[in-house]
Protein backbone atom coordinates (compact mmCIF):
# COMPACT_ATOMS: atom_id res chain seq x y z
CA UNK A 1 0.00 0.00 0.00
CA UNK A 2 1.54 3.70 -1.04
CA UNK A 3 1.44 5.87 2.27
CA UNK A 4 1.87 8.56 -0.29
CA UNK A 5 -1.13 8.26 -1.87
CA UNK A 6 -2.81 7.20 1.43
CA UNK A 7 -2.24 10.62 2.85
CA UNK A 8 -3.27 12.32 0.10
CA UNK A 9 -6.60 10.93 0.05
CA UNK A 10 -6.93 11.28 3.90
CA UNK A 11 -6.27 14.91 3.84
CA UNK A 12 -8.64 15.78 0.73
CA UNK A 13 -11.07 13.22 2.32
CA UNK A 14 -10.78 15.74 5.52
CA UNK A 15 -10.63 19.14 3.61
CA UNK A 16 -13.68 18.06 1.68
CA UNK A 17 -15.61 17.06 5.58
CA UNK A 18 -14.43 20.39 6.68
CA UNK A 19 -15.31 22.67 3.97
CA UNK A 20 -19.29 21.38 4.76
CA UNK A 21 -19.96 23.63 7.29
CA UNK A 22 -23.50 22.85 7.52
CA UNK A 23 -22.30 19.34 8.31
CA UNK A 24 -20.61 20.85 10.89
CA UNK A 25 -22.70 23.03 12.43
CA UNK A 26 -25.55 20.01 12.72
CA UNK A 27 -22.95 18.46 14.59
CA UNK A 28 -22.55 20.69 17.01
CA UNK A 29 -25.90 21.36 17.56
CA UNK A 30 -27.66 18.00 17.31
CA UNK A 31 -26.24 16.68 20.41
CA UNK A 32 -27.29 19.93 22.04
CA UNK A 33 -31.04 19.52 21.01
CA UNK A 34 -30.69 16.06 22.30
CA UNK A 35 -29.68 16.40 25.41
CA UNK A 36 -31.59 20.07 25.94
CA UNK A 37 -34.99 18.06 25.71
CA UNK A 38 -33.80 15.75 28.37
CA UNK A 39 -32.98 18.25 30.52
CA UNK A 40 -36.61 20.11 29.68
CA UNK A 41 -38.52 16.97 30.27
CA UNK A 42 -36.90 14.64 32.85
CA UNK A 43 -37.03 14.79 36.56
CA UNK A 44 -34.06 14.23 38.92
CA UNK A 45 -36.54 11.31 40.81
CA UNK A 46 -34.17 7.72 40.98
CA UNK A 47 -34.98 4.87 38.87
CA UNK A 48 -33.32 1.84 39.44
CA UNK A 49 -31.80 -0.49 36.61
CA UNK A 50 -29.58 -3.54 36.10
CA UNK A 51 -26.18 -3.38 34.69
CA UNK A 52 -26.23 -6.55 32.81
CA UNK A 53 -23.26 -6.73 30.73
CA UNK A 54 -21.19 -7.24 34.40
CA UNK A 55 -20.81 -10.30 36.00
CA UNK A 56 -22.74 -9.74 38.79
CA UNK A 57 -25.47 -7.74 37.34
CA UNK A 58 -25.54 -4.87 39.42
CA UNK A 59 -28.63 -3.16 40.56
CA UNK A 60 -27.85 1.15 40.14
CA UNK A 61 -30.46 4.01 41.39
CA UNK A 62 -29.91 6.56 38.90
CA UNK A 63 -31.55 9.84 38.74
CA UNK A 64 -33.93 9.56 35.70
CA UNK A 65 -32.30 12.46 34.04
CA UNK A 66 -28.54 11.09 34.60
CA UNK A 67 -29.65 7.95 32.71
CA UNK A 68 -31.54 9.88 30.08
CA UNK A 69 -28.47 12.38 29.64
CA UNK A 70 -25.99 9.47 29.07
CA UNK A 71 -28.85 7.36 26.69
CA UNK A 72 -28.81 9.83 24.65
CA UNK A 73 -25.80 11.19 24.61
CA UNK A 74 -24.77 7.74 23.11
CA UNK A 75 -27.82 7.92 20.97
CA UNK A 76 -26.91 11.45 19.12
CA UNK A 77 -23.19 10.26 18.69
CA UNK A 78 -24.37 6.60 17.16
CA UNK A 79 -27.14 8.77 14.73
CA UNK A 80 -24.46 11.59 13.61
CA UNK A 81 -21.43 9.19 13.26
CA UNK A 82 -23.53 6.15 10.81
CA UNK A 83 -24.35 9.10 8.98
CA UNK A 84 -21.62 10.52 8.43
CA UNK A 85 -19.93 7.59 7.42
CA UNK A 86 -22.54 6.80 5.03
CA UNK A 87 -21.87 10.05 3.74
CA UNK A 88 -18.50 9.47 3.00
CA UNK A 89 -18.65 6.27 1.27
CA UNK A 90 -21.75 7.06 -0.86
CA UNK A 91 -20.91 11.39 -2.05
CA UNK A 92 -19.70 11.59 -5.07
CA UNK A 93 -18.45 7.96 -5.91
CA UNK A 94 -18.36 8.08 -9.36
CA UNK A 95 -15.13 10.62 -8.73
CA UNK A 96 -13.97 8.05 -6.31
CA UNK A 97 -14.72 5.28 -9.01
CA UNK A 98 -12.56 7.68 -11.13
CA UNK A 99 -9.61 7.61 -8.94
CA UNK A 100 -9.59 3.81 -8.71
CA UNK A 101 -9.45 3.69 -12.63
CA UNK A 102 -6.61 6.28 -12.47
CA UNK A 103 -4.52 3.59 -9.71
CA UNK A 104 -6.26 4.17 -6.39
CA UNK A 105 -6.50 1.07 -4.63
CA UNK A 106 -10.29 0.61 -3.27
CA UNK A 107 -8.96 -0.74 0.32
CA UNK A 108 -6.65 2.32 0.24
CA UNK A 109 -9.42 4.54 -0.29
CA UNK A 110 -11.40 3.24 2.15
CA UNK A 111 -8.67 3.29 5.35
CA UNK A 112 -8.41 6.82 4.21
CA UNK A 113 -11.82 7.04 4.77
CA UNK A 114 -11.79 5.54 7.79
CA UNK A 115 -8.67 7.65 9.20
CA UNK A 116 -11.23 10.78 8.51
CA UNK A 117 -13.81 9.20 10.23
CA UNK A 118 -11.56 8.71 13.25
CA UNK A 119 -11.12 11.90 13.45
CA UNK A 120 -14.50 12.76 13.36
CA UNK A 121 -15.56 10.07 15.93
CA UNK A 122 -13.13 11.65 18.00
CA UNK A 123 -14.10 15.27 18.32
CA UNK A 124 -17.66 13.90 18.39
CA UNK A 125 -17.31 11.93 21.42
CA UNK A 126 -14.92 14.36 23.11
CA UNK A 127 -17.18 17.32 22.49
CA UNK A 128 -20.82 14.84 23.38
CA UNK A 129 -18.89 13.75 26.68
CA UNK A 130 -18.06 17.38 28.00
CA UNK A 131 -21.32 18.65 27.22
CA UNK A 132 -22.80 15.68 29.11
CA UNK A 133 -20.81 16.51 32.00
CA UNK A 134 -21.40 20.20 31.90
CA UNK A 135 -25.56 18.72 32.54
CA UNK A 136 -25.00 15.81 34.63
CA UNK A 137 -21.59 15.14 36.27
CA UNK A 138 -20.21 11.97 34.90
CA UNK A 139 -18.36 9.89 37.55
CA UNK A 140 -15.69 8.98 35.07
CA UNK A 141 -15.62 11.17 32.24
CA UNK A 142 -12.41 10.06 30.03
CA UNK A 143 -13.72 6.56 29.91
CA UNK A 144 -16.95 7.73 29.45
CA UNK A 145 -15.49 9.41 26.42
CA UNK A 146 -13.98 6.74 25.34
CA UNK A 147 -17.29 4.41 25.54
CA UNK A 148 -18.81 7.03 23.09
CA UNK A 149 -15.68 6.43 21.39
CA UNK A 150 -16.74 2.89 20.98
CA UNK A 151 -20.07 3.68 19.96
CA UNK A 152 -19.02 5.87 17.08
CA UNK A 153 -16.77 3.13 15.82
CA UNK A 154 -19.25 0.92 15.89
CA UNK A 155 -21.88 3.10 14.41
CA UNK A 156 -19.71 4.60 12.09
CA UNK A 157 -18.67 1.14 10.27
CA UNK A 158 -22.00 0.51 10.37
CA UNK A 159 -22.31 3.35 7.72
CA UNK A 160 -19.64 2.33 6.43
CA UNK A 161 -20.97 -1.15 5.41
CA UNK A 162 -24.35 0.16 4.28
CA UNK A 163 -22.85 2.78 2.17
CA UNK A 164 -20.94 0.05 0.58
CA UNK A 165 -23.84 -2.45 0.08
CA UNK A 166 -26.68 0.38 -0.81
CA UNK A 167 -26.03 2.72 -3.46
CA UNK A 168 -29.49 4.71 -3.03
CA UNK A 169 -29.31 7.53 -0.76
CA UNK A 170 -32.88 7.29 0.11
CA UNK A 171 -32.30 3.30 1.16
CA UNK A 172 -29.00 4.07 2.42
CA UNK A 173 -30.75 6.55 5.00
CA UNK A 174 -33.65 4.06 5.99
CA UNK A 175 -31.41 1.30 6.82
CA UNK A 176 -29.24 3.44 8.81
CA UNK A 177 -32.43 4.90 10.38
CA UNK A 178 -34.06 1.66 11.17
CA UNK A 179 -31.31 0.22 12.85
CA UNK A 180 -29.62 3.47 15.03
CA UNK A 181 -33.53 3.80 16.12
CA UNK A 182 -34.74 0.42 17.00
CA UNK A 183 -31.40 -0.50 18.64
CA UNK A 184 -29.38 2.67 19.99
CA UNK A 185 -32.68 4.49 19.92
CA UNK A 186 -35.07 2.51 22.15
CA UNK A 187 -33.88 -1.17 23.46
CA UNK A 188 -30.50 0.16 24.85
CA UNK A 189 -32.49 2.06 26.90
CA UNK A 190 -31.49 0.64 30.40
CA UNK A 191 -34.95 1.41 31.17
CA UNK A 192 -36.74 -0.37 28.70
CA UNK A 193 -33.96 -3.26 29.05
CA UNK A 194 -34.95 -3.98 32.49
CA UNK A 195 -38.36 -5.24 31.67
CA UNK A 196 -37.75 -6.67 28.26
CA UNK A 197 -38.47 -10.09 27.22
CA UNK A 198 -35.81 -11.87 25.47
CA UNK A 199 -32.86 -9.94 26.17
CA UNK A 200 -30.78 -11.88 24.83
CA UNK A 201 -31.59 -10.59 21.76
CA UNK A 202 -30.98 -6.84 22.93
CA UNK A 203 -27.27 -8.26 23.81
CA UNK A 204 -26.61 -9.16 20.23
CA UNK A 205 -27.39 -5.47 18.72
CA UNK A 206 -24.38 -3.87 17.75
CA UNK A 207 -24.75 -1.13 20.79
CA UNK A 208 -25.43 -2.99 23.71
CA UNK A 209 -21.52 -3.27 24.10
CA UNK A 210 -21.24 0.48 24.03
CA UNK A 211 -24.54 1.52 25.84
CA UNK A 212 -23.18 -0.56 28.65
CA UNK A 213 -19.41 0.78 28.87
CA UNK A 214 -21.00 4.43 28.99
CA UNK A 215 -23.56 3.78 31.74
CA UNK A 216 -20.83 2.08 33.75
CA UNK A 217 -18.38 4.99 33.29
CA UNK A 218 -20.77 7.44 33.95
CA UNK A 219 -22.30 5.70 37.28
CA UNK A 220 -19.98 3.32 38.53
CA UNK A 221 -16.52 2.27 39.52
CA UNK A 222 -16.69 -0.82 37.47
CA UNK A 223 -14.25 -1.63 34.89
CA UNK A 224 -15.33 -1.37 31.09
CA UNK A 225 -12.49 -2.97 29.42
CA UNK A 226 -14.58 -6.48 28.52
CA UNK A 227 -18.08 -4.16 27.39
CA UNK A 228 -15.04 -2.09 25.51
CA UNK A 229 -13.33 -4.80 23.99
CA UNK A 230 -16.92 -6.35 22.70
CA UNK A 231 -17.91 -2.85 20.79
CA UNK A 232 -14.81 -3.13 18.96
CA UNK A 233 -15.03 -6.43 18.08
CA UNK A 234 -18.16 -5.72 17.10
CA UNK A 235 -17.45 -2.81 14.45
CA UNK A 236 -14.23 -4.64 13.34
CA UNK A 237 -16.90 -7.30 11.86
CA UNK A 238 -18.83 -4.22 10.37
CA UNK A 239 -15.59 -3.02 9.11
CA UNK A 240 -14.28 -6.43 7.37
CA UNK A 241 -17.61 -6.73 6.05
CA UNK A 242 -17.81 -3.31 4.50
CA UNK A 243 -14.13 -3.77 2.80
CA UNK A 244 -15.15 -6.29 1.42
CA UNK A 245 -18.22 -5.31 -0.34
CA UNK A 246 -16.45 -1.88 -0.76
CA UNK A 247 -13.46 -3.72 -2.69
CA UNK A 248 -15.70 -5.67 -4.72
CA UNK A 249 -18.11 -2.99 -5.86
CA UNK A 250 -14.69 -0.71 -6.58
CA UNK A 251 -12.42 -2.83 -8.11
CA UNK A 252 -11.48 -2.59 -11.65
CA UNK A 253 -11.00 -5.07 -14.63
CA UNK A 254 -7.79 -4.12 -16.31
CA UNK B 1 -1.33 -2.12 -30.82
CA UNK B 2 -1.91 0.33 -28.08
CA UNK B 3 -4.97 -1.07 -27.44
CA UNK B 4 -6.39 -4.43 -28.87
CA UNK B 5 -9.84 -5.83 -27.72
CA UNK B 6 -10.62 -9.37 -29.31
CA UNK B 7 -14.32 -11.30 -29.10
CA UNK B 8 -16.05 -8.96 -26.75
CA UNK B 9 -19.51 -10.05 -25.19
CA UNK B 10 -21.06 -8.25 -23.32
CA UNK B 11 -25.07 -9.01 -22.11
CA UNK B 12 -27.73 -8.04 -19.92
CA UNK B 13 -30.53 -10.79 -19.15
CA UNK B 14 -31.23 -11.60 -22.42
CA UNK B 15 -30.18 -8.69 -23.96
CA UNK B 16 -26.79 -9.06 -26.06
CA UNK B 17 -25.30 -5.56 -26.21
CA UNK B 18 -22.15 -6.78 -27.72
CA UNK B 19 -21.17 -9.71 -29.76
CA UNK B 20 -17.67 -10.19 -30.99
CA UNK B 21 -16.63 -7.36 -30.94
CA UNK B 22 -12.63 -6.82 -32.30
CA UNK B 23 -10.82 -3.33 -31.96
CA UNK B 24 -7.39 -2.16 -32.64
CA UNK B 25 -5.85 1.37 -31.90
CA UNK B 26 -2.01 2.00 -33.21
CA UNK B 27 -0.14 4.07 -31.88
CA UNK B 28 -0.43 7.99 -32.86
CA UNK B 29 -3.69 6.87 -34.23
CA UNK B 30 -7.16 9.35 -33.60
CA UNK B 31 -10.28 6.17 -34.28
CA UNK B 32 -13.62 7.38 -33.48
CA UNK B 33 -16.67 5.49 -31.99
CA UNK B 34 -20.15 6.23 -33.65
CA UNK B 35 -23.74 4.97 -33.33
CA UNK B 36 -27.37 5.76 -31.73
CA UNK B 37 -28.13 5.49 -28.29
CA UNK B 38 -28.49 2.75 -26.87
CA UNK B 39 -26.35 0.87 -29.51
CA UNK B 40 -23.42 0.15 -26.88
CA UNK B 41 -21.02 2.57 -27.04
CA UNK B 42 -21.44 3.41 -23.20
CA UNK B 43 -20.76 -0.44 -22.57
CA UNK B 44 -17.68 -0.72 -24.65
CA UNK B 45 -16.15 2.27 -23.43
CA UNK B 46 -16.74 0.99 -19.80
CA UNK B 47 -15.75 -2.18 -20.49
CA UNK B 48 -12.41 -0.83 -22.24
CA UNK B 49 -11.62 1.50 -19.43
CA UNK B 50 -11.89 -1.69 -16.97
CA UNK B 51 -15.27 -0.31 -14.94
CA UNK B 52 -16.66 -3.48 -16.53
CA UNK B 53 -15.96 -6.84 -16.98
CA UNK B 54 -16.85 -8.55 -20.66
CA UNK B 55 -19.42 -11.26 -20.65
CA UNK B 56 -16.31 -13.31 -22.82
CA UNK B 57 -13.24 -11.14 -24.48
CA UNK B 58 -10.09 -10.21 -23.65
CA UNK B 59 -8.75 -6.33 -23.62
CA UNK B 60 -4.71 -5.36 -23.61
CA UNK B 61 -3.77 -1.93 -23.21
CA UNK B 62 0.15 -1.65 -23.64
CA UNK B 63 0.95 1.99 -21.67
CA UNK B 64 -0.64 4.42 -19.21
CA UNK B 65 -4.37 5.19 -20.20
CA UNK B 66 -6.53 8.83 -20.02
CA UNK B 67 -9.72 8.58 -20.00
CA UNK B 68 -11.88 11.52 -19.76
CA UNK B 69 -15.59 10.39 -18.95
CA UNK B 70 -18.30 12.69 -20.55
CA UNK B 71 -20.06 14.14 -17.29
CA UNK B 72 -18.09 16.08 -15.16
CA UNK B 73 -16.28 13.37 -12.29
CA UNK B 74 -15.02 16.13 -9.83
CA UNK B 75 -14.96 16.56 -6.15
CA UNK B 76 -17.46 19.77 -5.73
CA UNK B 77 -15.37 20.76 -2.39
CA UNK B 78 -11.91 20.66 -3.82
CA UNK B 79 -9.81 23.21 -5.99
CA UNK B 80 -8.37 22.58 -9.10
CA UNK B 81 -5.07 22.44 -7.29
CA UNK B 82 -6.15 19.81 -5.19
CA UNK B 83 -7.58 17.82 -8.15
CA UNK B 84 -4.03 18.11 -9.86
CA UNK B 85 -2.85 16.41 -6.65
CA UNK B 86 -5.06 13.96 -5.76
CA UNK B 87 -4.95 12.86 -9.62
CA UNK B 88 -1.08 12.72 -9.68
CA UNK B 89 -1.00 10.80 -6.33
CA UNK B 90 -3.31 8.15 -8.15
CA UNK B 91 -1.57 7.79 -10.64
CA UNK B 92 1.83 8.12 -9.14
CA UNK B 93 3.29 10.90 -11.40
CA UNK B 94 6.05 12.64 -8.60
CA UNK B 95 5.37 16.54 -7.24
CA UNK B 96 8.05 17.74 -9.16
CA UNK B 97 6.48 16.12 -12.87
CA UNK B 98 2.65 17.23 -11.20
CA UNK B 99 3.69 20.66 -11.16
CA UNK B 100 5.94 21.22 -14.43
CA UNK B 101 2.10 19.06 -16.17
CA UNK B 102 -0.34 21.03 -14.35
CA UNK B 103 1.34 24.48 -15.42
CA UNK B 104 1.34 23.28 -18.58
CA UNK B 105 -2.51 22.22 -18.78
CA UNK B 106 -3.39 25.25 -16.86
CA UNK B 107 -1.83 27.24 -19.45
CA UNK B 108 -2.50 25.47 -22.53
CA UNK B 109 -6.46 25.44 -21.61
CA UNK B 110 -6.21 28.62 -20.43
CA UNK B 111 -7.40 28.27 -16.74
CA UNK B 112 -4.99 28.98 -14.42
CA UNK B 113 -6.39 32.02 -12.61
CA UNK B 114 -8.87 29.44 -11.07
CA UNK B 115 -5.93 27.00 -9.83
CA UNK B 116 -7.10 27.81 -6.35
CA UNK B 117 -11.00 27.71 -6.75
CA UNK B 118 -13.01 24.90 -5.75
CA UNK B 119 -15.05 23.14 -7.96
CA UNK B 120 -18.04 24.17 -7.42
CA UNK B 121 -17.44 27.66 -8.18
CA UNK B 122 -16.52 26.73 -11.73
CA UNK B 123 -17.94 27.73 -14.72
CA UNK B 124 -19.06 24.44 -16.43
CA UNK B 125 -16.53 25.27 -19.27
CA UNK B 126 -13.82 25.72 -17.04
CA UNK B 127 -14.73 22.21 -14.86
CA UNK B 128 -14.93 20.37 -17.98
CA UNK B 129 -11.05 21.88 -19.43
CA UNK B 130 -10.42 20.44 -15.51
CA UNK B 131 -12.11 16.75 -16.57
CA UNK B 132 -9.88 16.73 -19.54
CA UNK B 133 -7.00 17.64 -17.84
CA UNK B 134 -7.20 15.22 -15.18
CA UNK B 135 -6.87 12.75 -17.77
CA UNK B 136 -3.89 14.08 -19.89
CA UNK B 137 -1.74 14.54 -16.53
CA UNK B 138 0.18 11.34 -16.69
CA UNK B 139 1.18 11.86 -20.40
CA UNK B 140 -1.37 8.58 -21.44
CA UNK B 141 -0.42 6.70 -24.45
CA UNK B 142 -3.75 5.97 -25.30
CA UNK B 143 -6.71 8.86 -24.58
CA UNK B 144 -10.31 7.80 -24.15
CA UNK B 145 -12.84 10.43 -24.32
CA UNK B 146 -16.61 10.05 -24.11
CA UNK B 147 -18.66 12.63 -25.94
CA UNK B 148 -15.74 15.20 -25.05
CA UNK B 149 -17.32 17.84 -27.15
CA UNK B 150 -20.36 18.27 -24.98
CA UNK B 151 -19.86 21.06 -22.36
CA UNK B 152 -16.90 22.31 -24.49
CA UNK B 153 -17.03 26.64 -25.63
CA UNK B 154 -15.84 27.25 -28.81
CA UNK B 155 -12.09 28.46 -27.46
CA UNK B 156 -11.98 25.26 -25.18
CA UNK B 157 -12.84 22.97 -28.31
CA UNK B 158 -10.47 24.82 -30.97
CA UNK B 159 -7.59 24.39 -28.52
CA UNK B 160 -8.58 20.66 -28.08
CA UNK B 161 -8.08 19.61 -31.20
CA UNK B 162 -4.73 21.79 -30.94
CA UNK B 163 -3.70 19.28 -28.20
CA UNK B 164 -4.79 15.99 -30.29
CA UNK B 165 -2.91 17.10 -32.79
CA UNK B 166 0.29 17.44 -30.47
CA UNK B 167 -0.33 14.24 -28.26
CA UNK B 168 -0.29 11.89 -31.43
CA UNK B 169 3.42 13.78 -32.80
CA UNK B 170 4.11 12.22 -29.22
CA UNK B 171 2.55 9.13 -29.81
CA UNK B 172 -0.28 8.97 -28.13
CA UNK B 173 -3.58 7.09 -29.88
CA UNK B 174 -7.07 8.69 -28.87
CA UNK B 175 -10.23 6.95 -28.86
CA UNK B 176 -12.92 9.72 -29.34
CA UNK B 177 -16.55 7.63 -28.28
CA UNK B 178 -19.57 9.76 -29.04
CA UNK B 179 -23.06 10.19 -30.94
CA UNK B 180 -21.58 11.97 -33.48
CA UNK B 181 -18.11 12.99 -34.97
CA UNK B 182 -17.37 16.65 -36.45
CA UNK B 183 -14.21 17.04 -37.95
CA UNK B 184 -14.11 13.90 -39.83
CA UNK B 185 -11.31 14.35 -42.00
CA UNK B 186 -8.93 14.46 -38.76
CA UNK B 187 -9.61 10.82 -38.06
CA UNK B 188 -7.93 7.61 -39.27
CA UNK B 189 -10.51 5.04 -38.63
CA UNK B 190 -14.27 5.96 -37.68
CA UNK B 191 -16.19 2.85 -36.51
CA UNK B 192 -19.96 2.92 -36.21
CA UNK B 193 -21.82 0.76 -33.60
CA UNK B 194 -24.25 -1.31 -35.03
CA UNK B 195 -25.77 -4.57 -33.26
CA UNK B 196 -23.50 -5.14 -31.11
CA UNK B 197 -20.31 -4.92 -33.68
CA UNK B 198 -17.75 -2.18 -34.55
CA UNK B 199 -18.39 -1.80 -38.18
Amino acid sequence: MNMDRLKISFIMTLRMLLRRRIVLLLLGVIPAIFLGIVSLTTSDSPLPFRLASLDEEPVVAIPEEGIHFVFFAVASVGFLLSFLALNLIQKHRHVTRRLVLCGYSPTGLLISKLAALLIFILLVATYVGVLTNLLYEIDHLGWFIFSLVSIGFVYGCYGFLVGSLIRGELEGILLIVLLVNIDVGWLQNPLFYEGAQNQEVIRYLPAYFPSQASLIAAFTDYGISHAIGNAYLYGAGFLLLSLLIYYKTMKTYR
Amino acid sequence: MVLRAKHIYKSFGKNQVLRDLFLEVAPGSLCGIVGENGSGKSTLLKILVGEWKPGAGTVEISGRLGYCPQQITLFPQLSVDEHFRYFAAAYGVTPMERKDRQAHLLGYFNFEKYLGEKVAHLSGGTAQKLNLSLALLHRPKLLILDEPYSGFDWDTYQRFWGYVSQLREEGCAILVVSHFITEKQVFDQIYEMKYGQLQ
